[in-house]
């Protein structure tokens, strides 16, 4: 039989991971947002501003900018490596910038707003009407 | 993105090669009259051009984002097995069971399959932009 808390862990668990699908493009986008990056750099960067909760394999990585590449989100510019040939530094094109933008408008900010702020920064009122 | 990418010309070439055996071993058996031989072969090759185009074309899409719902595998198959079976028939290698009339009747209805399956494919490349189909670009 499973404890309330076994239940919580499984259900958040679950929840987590359908939620993080289709996430990774956010991350990609905010961490192209704060500077050009080369992959590896950008895998650190996405662990680092998601404090560990968004993992995203260098292939997987590589395999979404070349999508993006060809779909003109990002471009690249070739930079120094640290030891080894040239690195591909990705950055966001302008229509990378402003389909942030458009996204972080009509899907992020609501939640910065009343009275979703105060619904998500408090405890849950448990007091029936 | 490329339409002509390296898994369809693996695929191609390796169709090439199953055709050949086939049609080797089918005019072989054709002519011994070893009639369950021949459903077993017949079987086992459209079962190897079944895998092949999978594993092919699935790695092709781990690649590859061009969307075209198959068609460029079934295209290739249609090409290579036409060519094949042709080149079979004008070479003299074939069996006095075989007759060229069948290969041209199946490919005749096959063309058919074929334009279906092309309409099919400029229909679904609506739900596509810049040839990746919407569900895979934020996947």
């Amino acid at each position: 039989m499973k404890t309330d808390d076994d239940l919580h862990k499984e259900l958040l668990s679950a929840w987590e991971e359908t939620y993080k699908k289709g996430q990774l493009t956010l991350w990609i986008f905010l961490s192209l947002k704060e500077g050009p990056k080369f992959v590896s750099g950008l895998q650190e960067s996405i662990e680092h501003f998601s404090k560990g909760t968004i993992h995203a394999e260098e292939q997987s990585l590589y395999r979404t900018l070349r999508k993006y590449y060809h779909l003109k989100m990002v471009d690249y510019s070739a930079g120094k490596g640290h030891k080894g040939p040239d690195r591909k530094y990705y950055h966001l094109t302008p229509l990378g910038e402003s389909l942030l933008k458009s996204f972080v408008d009509r899907n992020i900010l609501l939640f910065f707003e009343e009275p979703l702020k105060e619904l998500l920064l408090n405890d849950s009122k448990t007091n029936i009407k | 993105m490329k339409i002509i990418s390296r898994n369809l010309l693996l695929f191609a070439l390796l169709l090439l090669i199953y055709t050949v055996l086939f049609r080797f071993g089918l005019g072989s058996l054709l002519s011994a009259e070893k009639w369950a031989w021949v459903v077993i072969i017949s079987v086992a090759y459209g079962a190897m051009i079944f895998v092949t185009a999978w594993m092919t074309g699935k790695r092709d899409g781990m690649n590859n984002f061009l969307f075209d719902a198959g068609f460029r595998w079934n295209l290739t198959t249609f090409i290579v097995w036409g060519l094949a079976s042709e080149g079979w028939f004008l070479l003299g290698f074939h069996s006095a069971y075989e007759s060229i009339r069948i290969d041209h009747i199946t490919l005749l209805i096959w063309s058919g399959f074929l334009i279906l399956h092309l309409i099919l494919f400029l229909i679904l490349r609506r739900r596509t932009i810049k040839g990746i189909h919407k569900t895979n670009i934020f996947d």
